[in-house]
């Protein structure tokens, strides 16, 4: 990315001299400056990991950035969940009212939800709340030199500050997920009773009926997946800032462009593992 | 004084940020062709002020009037036309930094719509000249150093020969040599007859330019008179921040 | 509400008092955000409507919206439509025992619903970050004011060049990434399930109605985007806090907006244009 934002003048030139080039040329610069980025994600995610063994972790920054994750996504998340749960329903019924099969409508709804859409959209937003939040925070402190402040203070500024935000991520997005699912379920039945005209008695016993634990569970793992992954980035984007306020803002911007594309790829790398 | 030789006038002029006032009835009278040195310690509301004067805040009480025009009842598209005849320096330049200097100076001539674009070639060309920066108009701004910056946006606000011109701090971070040239610009304005206002920590620097004073504290009049006064004036606060004691 | 329930604080609060303050400061808050989202559109539109056109900033503007996300939408949209079939798939083996609406049934879905909400959310990322960085860094950098000095408005400066850049641009993106969804859909199921293209690529289910929802959806997200964005951009304050908090306000504000807007355009269809 850095490569790219750096020569603005080449890409206009590239635009003259056809698409094919341009799109040719901005390939070859994102894959070489890519390598860089995913190079350093790789280093982070090392650096994180082996402060796991043994943890080292500051305790009250921990309990700061887990009450700070978790209760300011909170309504956010429920919000969300509960317009995933309604469209879902909404999409489904279409089909059901053709065939007449109000029976399977909590099943249709509830498993795409369940397994794709909820953690989906949740790590979305997670991301737009947390991540890009995370990304500038780092980002300013790194700055305004508060990083090397620490550093001069003889303080390791990734046990301080970023392993409680990792740990913080990693175990709100799981436990979200959790909550977004029950509360999908509300909006679904809601839709199903409000707009669809089927009762939600039936709605509830399809989907009790035909979702299996297992399917819920994959929507969980998903979630924890993303969360180290929205961890890694984040904290590896913010960690990296440079240039100012201007710095800033494209940290940030990466940083959440890095994550949907991760959690997109990841999303079906363990579907298809689980599965 | 006759109402009609004041170009700024403002009356009981307060604005609330939250719960609290972060400027509090100030009351300012500027006359045509003078210059008004807004004072006082940092966070004071100076800044708050000067751009409720050019329309960008509103005051949550008190009234403004600006060359005879009172800003209360003003629509966006009178209030622009009034913005027309402010020049405004700001602290940190403000330059438009996805536009070359020229454009950058072009470009309230070019919003006015009244010039063809070889005429305000010229004008950019002449103002550049002014301020002793010619043949700079295909730079960017940040190719430029503070000073640079700093005269390049003075030309911007004067481009359109408004009568009345701002200066945010004009010489802020600023070394003696490029400090001296900005003053000697201003006073090339006043001589034109321009009147202005000018925020400024350096006092010395300001003192032989403005006619009259007005010292802000904590978003209150301290203090509003000419030199003579300012320097006779027994009030503590004001002894402090004027004589440093 | 919120400056009454502060000075309720300093004076010994009562627990009710507490209470309410805690249920209304959100919501106030959140009433403040939509009415300025609100004020901006106003604007926005009144701009593009009668406003001058500036036809190289819009072009511009639209290469970086459109060209520049080509990419990182076609990543998603490709693994999204990968995972999307394979579940699909599983689920139709194991319960109906036939593929061969399998086809017909995603490409429908495809339109309907998560072609364009899914690059509507991803550009809500990428774009609407980009948007809310760069117009926060002018306000905090006073640029703002410095545009408004020189007569120009900053919404119609600003803003509507991104308006009609991303309403167009994001026409062209939605095609873009159900065509990139449904070729990756395709080849998966001819790789997992064996199912071929031929059966695969049949529209016998495909009515007007569902590509007039999929193109309302997205002149309704491209619009969207610009607006929220560059409201959250215009009320940042302070410094480079104010550029990060900008940007993460937009990104959660443009994802809770579209899924709201996702909701009724679904509500809307399911009623008049999908029977």
């Amino acid at each position: 990315m850095a490569i790219e934002s750096a020569k603005p003048s080449e890409e206009e030139k590239s635009w003259s001299m056809g698409v094919a080039d341009a799109t040719l040329g901005a390939l070859g610069r994102r894959t070489l400056s890519s390598f860089g980025v995913f190079w350093a994600i790789l280093h982070m995610s090392w650096e994180i990991l082996i402060r796991f063994f043994p943890p080292r972790i500051d305790g009250a920054e921990l309990m700061r950035n887990l009450y700070n994750v978790g209760v300011r996504s909170f309504s956010i998340i429920v919000v969300t969940a509960l317009f995933v749960g309604a469209i879902m329903v909404i999409q489904a019924g279409i089909y059901v009212e053709q065939y007449g099969a109000t029976g399977l409508l909590g099943w249709g709804a509830g498993f795409a939800t369940v397994r794709e859409l909820s953690p989906i959209m949740i790590a979305l937003m997670f991301n737009g709340r947390v991540g890009a939040k995370n990304t500038a925070e780092l980002g300013t402190m790194k700055v305004t030199e508060q990083v090397d402040a620490l550093r001069a203070l003889a303080i390791d500024p990734i046990s301080y500050l970023i392993m409680p935000r990792f740990v913080a991520m990693v175990s709100m997005m799981t436990l979200l997920v959790v909550l977004g699912d029950a509360t999908a379920l509300l909006g679904g039945a809601a839709t199903s009773q409000f707009l669809l005209g089927v009762d939600h008695l039936v709605f509830f016993r399809s989907f009790v009926e035909l979702i299996h634990v297992s399917d819920l569970m994959l929507g969980v793992y998903k979630a924890t997946t993303f969360g180290v992954a929205m961890g890694i980035i984040s904290c590896h984007y913010g960690y990296a800032v440079s240039g100012g306020a201007v710095g800033v803002g494209r940290a940030v911007n990466d940083s959440v462009v890095s994550s949907a594309i991760a959690i997109f790829v990841l999303n079906y790398l363990v579907t298809y593992i689980i599965t | 004084m006759s109402e009609a030789e004041l170009i700024v006038r403002c009356e009981g002029v307060s604005k609330r940020f939250r719960r609290a006032w972060v400027l509090e009835d100030v009351e300012l009278r500027l006359e045509r062709g003078s210059m008004l040195g807004l004072i006082g310690p940092g966070g004071c509301g100076k800044s708050l002020l000067v751009k409720m004067i050019c329309g960008l805040v509103r005051p949550d009480r008190g009234r403004i009037w600006v060359n005879g025009q009172e800003l209360g009842g003003l629509g966006e598209r009178q209030m622009q036309a009034l913005r027309a005849q402010i020049g405004m320096v700001f602290q940190n330049y403000a330059l438009f930094d996805f536009l070359d200097v020229g454009e950058n100076i072009a470009l309230p001539l070019r919003v006015e719509g009244l010039l063809p674009p070889k005429e305000i070639e010229q004008r950019v060309a002449e103002i550049l000249d002014l301020v002793a920066l010619p043949g700079i108009e295909r730079k960017m701004p940040h190719e430029l150093s503070g000073g640079m910056k700093k005269r390049v946006s003075f030309a911007r606000a004067v481009v359109r020969r408004p009568p009345l011109v701002i200066y945010d701090d004009p010489t802020a971070g600023l070394d003696p040599v490029t400090s001296a040239k900005i003053y000697r610009l201003l006073a090339r304005m006043k001589e034109e007859g321009t009147s202005s206002i000018t925020i400024s920590h350096d006092l010395d620097g300001i003192r032989p330019l403005c006619e009259r004073w007005l010292l802000l504290d904590g978003g209150r009049k301290l203090f509003e008179g000419d030199l003579a006064a300012l320097e006779a004036c027994s009030l503590p606060r004001v002894r402090e921040f004027w004589h440093g004691d | 509400m919120a400056s009454k329930t502060a000075q309720d604080v300093s004076s010994e609060p009562r627990g009710f008092e507490l209470l309410l303050a805690y249920v209304g400061e959100p919501l106030v808050l959140a009433f403040l955000e939509l009415r300025g989202i609100a004020q901006t559109a106003a604007l926005t539109v009144a701009y593009a409507i009668r406003g001058q056109r500036r036809r190289e900033e819009t072009w511009s503007q639209a290469l970086r919206i459109g060209n520049h996300s080509l990419l990182f939408v076609a990543a998603v949209a490709a693994s999204l439509g990968t995972t999307l079939v394979y579940q699909a798939g599983l689920q139709a083996q194991r319960i109906l025992g036939d593929l061969t609406l399998l086809g017909p049934l995603y490409l429908q879905l495809l339109l309907r619903e998560f072609g364009p909400t899914i690059t509507a959310l991803m550009l809500a990322t990428r774009v609407g970050t980009g948007i809310s960085a760069e117009i926060g860094s002018m306000v905090v950098t006073e640029q703002v004011d410095a545009l408004r000095m020189s007569g120009v408005h900053p919404v119609e400066y600003l803003i509507v060049p991104r308006f009609w850049a991303s309403t167009v641009m994001m026409l062209c993106l939605v095609c873009f990434s159900v065509l990139v969804s449904w070729v990756a859909g395709m080849l998966t199921a001819q790789l997992a399930f064996g199912v071929s293209p031929l059966t695969f690529a049949k529209l016998t289910f495909i009515i007007p109605g569902d590509v007039v929802l999929m193109l309302l959806k997205s002149l309704v997200y491209g619009m969207t985007i610009p607006i929220v964005a560059g409201a959250s951009g215009l009320a940042a304050h302070g410094g480079s806090e104010g550029v990060g908090w900008a940007t993460t306000q937009s990104v959660v504000n443009c994802s809770l907006i579209i899924l709201f807007e996702d909701f009724l355009l679904s509500g809307f269809g399911y009623l008049f244009l999908l029977r």
